[in-house]
């Protein structure tokens, strides 16, 4: 604290104090729980009327959907805008598919190399140290390079090599991006293994190996969780790759269809809101699901 | 398989396992260090390669540095990064000012804080392409946010096609998605602080702001510079909502980094300058990342 510079807590200060007056002044009169909650709500109103407004946009007839002024709730529901989007050329199904298959596949293998090599940095000593850069670091700072910088040689690598427009090229270009991201959540949990577990299997009459798989696994199950679920989200949800590395139905994935939806469908909001709802209902229902691991995951790193 | 019959099998089988074993270090890492080694360290000395050469219709040409130098002295490169930065400091700024306001405001009085919190999640799991495209319906011509000025306004607002708003209007979707990832992270540090601390500096008669100052400020402060890295790479990156929104216009002012790049490369075909490019911004995310490590204490 000593190190701070004299105005910066000047300024911090003065705006303290003059939230702590309100806060006095709110409480003076009972007030208080009313404006905090009163704030949490429009935090949540905020934060789902763009989701509900498309969601709801899906069930809806265009004229109800884009009518002036916007009616927030409809009364003529309808589910036609499904099927009816499911009929269009290029099929959307073939998005959805691509987009499964690439979130599979990079997740399975960025999870399998990402803790295969935690485990390693963790437990093994590592050459070419070189102060704060040794080997260990350097595969995490990979995860703050801007993405675009790696993309544009590599349309011309994939080009060469054929990858371009395939579910594989997608694969692995998922799954290198993704491996950082693992090694980063998991090294905490690696880390806080007892030294002496692997010893202590290895005398029970396990190999290396074995122990590996059959003790310490088991035992940084949480992380593997974890790990899966960012992974998960992140392939769904990518599109500078997805968007430079593929050209058709072959390939582009949902949020591909999703940004070039306006000249391969025309811009008709009904059919759109339909899409933007089903690329949003799986990471949505997922999330629900695992909502606690991935409350804990967006903090964690932080707080560990 | 019961790994004590491991014994029993052929002693070439138990060699190979000690091999496995004498090696395993390298085994359980080299398949990941390969791969990061192909999309990472390769492009970007393919990057440099490429950085050399001009791209046109009569095909490649080495033209030494002649691409740095073109790049450096035109002004679209330079203008590129204004908008990236002013996009980065009105992003940056409300996500992490709002984020920390509402993580405060969640750590007080509040009905069904859990249930908030897990609100808070949905804009963050949601893909920045959707995200666009949500904030393209409420951005409609006499749409939802149209009505929403209306008191304020003489008609519909050019969100998108004024080239004096459009760089706001994409600011705005990203302060919607990422502002919770501010909130959910430093709520979980305001959660950290231990009750008896507070207890104890309370019983030592120190005021609201004097415990917010010396007791809740330090827990939370590494956690505030960890956001601020994460915004600024994040925001340093953007692209789905730019190419969606706008793809970089109208004329031009919201053309950020990344879409001046992806328009180089994949508009041009010149994928020489666009390479050019991608090294320059990757020595400036280098430097960021380098400064932020060696002044903060956060352990990546």
């Amino acid at each position: 604290m000593a190190t701070d510079t004299q105005p910066n807590r000047d300024v911090s200060r003065t705006l303290l104090a003059g939230v702590e007056r309100i806060h006095e002044t709110l409480d003076s009169y009972g007030l208080v729980p009313t404006v905090t909650n009163g704030i949490a709500l429009l935090f949540v109103v905020w934060t789902l009327f763009p989701v509900y407004w498309m969601v709801s946009g899906s069930l809806r007839t265009r004229s109800d959907l884009l009518a002036t002024p916007p009616k927030l709730v409809s009364t003529a529901l309808t589910v036609g805008n499904y099927p009816e989007l499911f009929a269009q050329r290029p099929a959307f199904y073939e998005f959805l598919f691509n987009s499964v298959v690439v979130t599979v596949g990079s997740t399975a293998l960025a999870v399998l190399l990402g803790t295969a090599a935690t485990y390693g940095f963790v437990n093994y000593e590592f050459p070419y140290n070189l102060g704060r850069f040794h080997l260990p670091f350097l595969v995490l700072t990979t995860r703050f390079l801007p993405p675009i910088v790696t993309v544009i040689p590599l349309y011309v690598i994939f080009d060469t090599a054929g990858l371009l427009n395939t579910r594989l090229g997608l694969v692995l270009a998922y799954a290198a991006f993704n491996i950082p991201f693992v090694v980063w959540m998991l090294k905490g949990f690696f880390a806080e293994l007892p030294d002496s577990i692997v010893e202590a299997a290895v005398l029970d009459g396990h190999t290396e190996l074995g122990a590996f798989f059959k003790i310490v696994l088991p035992m940084v199950r949480p992380g593997l969780i974890a790990a899966t679920i960012f992974t998960v989200i992140n392939a769904w949800n990518e599109l500078l790759f997805a968007v430079i590395l593929t050209s058709n139905t072959e390939a582009q994935t949902l949020p591909v269809a999703l940004a070039t939806f306006k000249t391969a469908y025309a811009i008709q909001w009904e059919l759109l809101t339909v899409a933007g709802t089903i690329a949003m209902a799986p990471v949505l229902l997922f999330a629900f699901l695992v909502r606690e691991k991935l409350l804990r995951g967006f903090t964690m790193g932080a707080v560990r | 398989m019961s790994l004590q019959s491991d014994t029993a099998i052929g002693s070439r089988y138990e060699s190979a396992l000690l091999w496995v074993e004498d090696h395993l270090r390298w085994l359980l890492t080299l398949p990941a260090l390969a791969v990061l080694a192909a999309f990472f360290v390769y492009p970007v000395g393919r990057a440099g390669v490429l950085s050399l050469y001009r791209f046109d219709v009569a095909g490649r040409q080495f033209v030494g540095l002649g691409n740095y130098v073109a790049i450096l002295t035109a002004g679209a490169f330079w203008q590129s990064l204004w908008i990236t930065a002013k996009f980065m400091f009105f992003a940056v700024s409300l996500e992490v000012g709002l984020g920390i306001a509402i993580a405060f405001v969640l750590n007080s009085q509040v009905r069904f804080r859990g249930l908030v919190q897990t609100i808070g999640l949905v804009p963050l799991v949601i893909s920045p392409t959707v995200v666009a495209l949500l904030w393209q319906l409420l951005y409609q011509n006499g749409g939802v946010l149209d009505s929403l000025v209306a008191p304020l306004t003489n008609g519909p607002v050019p969100w998108l096609s004024d080239p004096s708003i459009a760089l706001y209007a994409l600011v705005l979707p990203d302060v919607w998605q990422m502002t919770p990832l501010v909130t959910l992270i430093v709520l979980a540090g305001l959660q950290s602080v231990p009750d008896h601390v507070q207890e104890a500096a309370m019983m030592d008669g120190a005021g609201r702001m004097r415990r917010l100052v010396d007791v809740t400020l330090p827990y939370i402060k590494e956690l505030v510079v960890l956001v601020l890295i994460l915004r600024i790479i994040g925001t340093m990156r953007v692209f789905a909502k730019v190419f969606v929104l706008t793809r970089g216009g109208p004329a031009r002012s919201t053309e950020v980094i990344s879409m001046a790049m992806y328009r180089e490369a994949f508009s041009y075909g010149n994928y020489g300058r666009a390479s050019t490019m991608a090294l320059l911004l990757l020595l400036i995310a280098v430097a960021i990342t380098y400064a932020f490590a060696t002044v903060s204490e956060v352990e990546f």
